[in-house]
């Protein structure tokens, strides 16, 4: 699941230098970490809907905690689905 | 009434085309290769160069050539058709039920080039995007120039925009240059450079759109001639060289 979503964020948001083993699981996704920003969440919010049929709801969800690294966002998708 | 004004540098991107010399030889025969992509300069960060499309790439690339980038200036980008072919995939994909991107949604704006400049560069100072319209390059000079006029002591001009996709009637318009082209220049009221005389003329003329005209321009620019004039049916201009 982790693997797929480091592939998922290159293909969503078009990191063409990077590769999966590039993306450590725990390390935060934005600012220091990838460097992505609101806009990459916004499109990774999309792909995460398109490829899993899971909404992250940022008025009733802590987005800031799920979108904090690879492995927070695996979790939380992993729960939502059940 | 006629306004004076010195074009300190300038430096232009399209397709195959890379000095000065290339300009003046390719405007004479124009031709272009059409599918080469303008480099990215080296002084855009990482994380921005995923975000510039084919256009912006050629903005930047003109831009680049001759804007010192420790020193930050009014920049008036002008554009009649910016990212409408962004515009038009975005529809399409409405159309067959799909979610629009985000990203594709923010980088289509008008001034989205320009914000994605103003980020690379650091640049602070005042940044306008004219749509012109059917107007052509004109509303760019009166912008600029009336920056400096404020005492600004240079402004930089980006005129830009690329083919429309073929949704797009061309006729009755004129409308669409041969390919991307974006021209940039440093312009101020005093300091060496290529000093040009910009007035209103009563002619009535037609010489095409914005895409159009830059080409124009860029052939003024390169050529002997002393005289330019431009207009599009309704308001009609004149540069000359003094």
């Amino acid at each position: 699941m982790e693997n797929e979503l480091k592939q998922l964020i290159i293909d969503t948001l078009d990191l063409e230098d990077i590769s999966v083993s590039d993306i450590d699981s725990d390390a935060p996704l934005f600012n220091d970490g990838l460097g992505l920003d609101s806009i990459d969440a916004l499109e990774l919010g999309l792909a995460i809907r398109k490829k899993y049929d899971v909404k992250i709801d940022a008025d009733k969800d802590d987005v800031v905690k799920i979108f904090s690294s690879v492995a927070t966002l695996a979790e939380y998708i992993q729960a939502a689905r059940g | 009434m006629s306004l004076d004004f010195i074009v300190r540098d300038w430096n232009a991107w399209a397709p195959g085309i890379s000095s000065r010399d290339d300009w003046r030889n390719r405007l004479v025969r124009q031709t272009f290769v059409q599918s080469e992509k303008a480099s990215i300069p080296a002084r855009v960060p990482k994380a921005l160069q995923r975000r510039l499309s084919p256009l912006g790439r050629a903005v930047f690339n003109a831009a680049d050539g001759c804007f010192d980038s420790d020193k930050s200036l009014p920049i008036v980008f002008s554009t009649a058709h910016g990212e409408t072919n962004k515009s038009l995939e975005m529809l399409k994909a409405m159309q067959r039920g799909e979610e629009v991107s985000p990203t594709a949604f923010s980088l289509s704006v008008h001034n989205a080039i320009a914000g994605l400049f103003s980020i690379a560069y650091a640049d602070h100072q005042e940044i306008t995007v004219i749509a012109p319209a059917q107007d052509g390059i004109a509303p760019a000079f009166i912008e600029a120039l009336g920056l400096l006029q404020e005492q600004h002591s240079e402004v930089l001009m980006v005129l830009y925009d690329e083919p429309l996709a073929d949704f797009y009637p061309s006729l009755p318009f004129a409308l669409n240059a041969p390919v991307t082209c974006a021209l940039a220049m440093r312009v101020s009221l005093s300091g060496q450079g290529l000093p040009l005389r910009f007035s209103r003329s009563s002619e009535r003329r037609d010489d095409g759109e914005h895409a159009l005209q830059i080409l124009a321009f860029l052939k003024f620019l390169v050529a002997d001639g002393k005289a330019l004039a431009l207009g599009n049916h309704r308001h009609s201009w004149e540069w000359h060289k003094i």
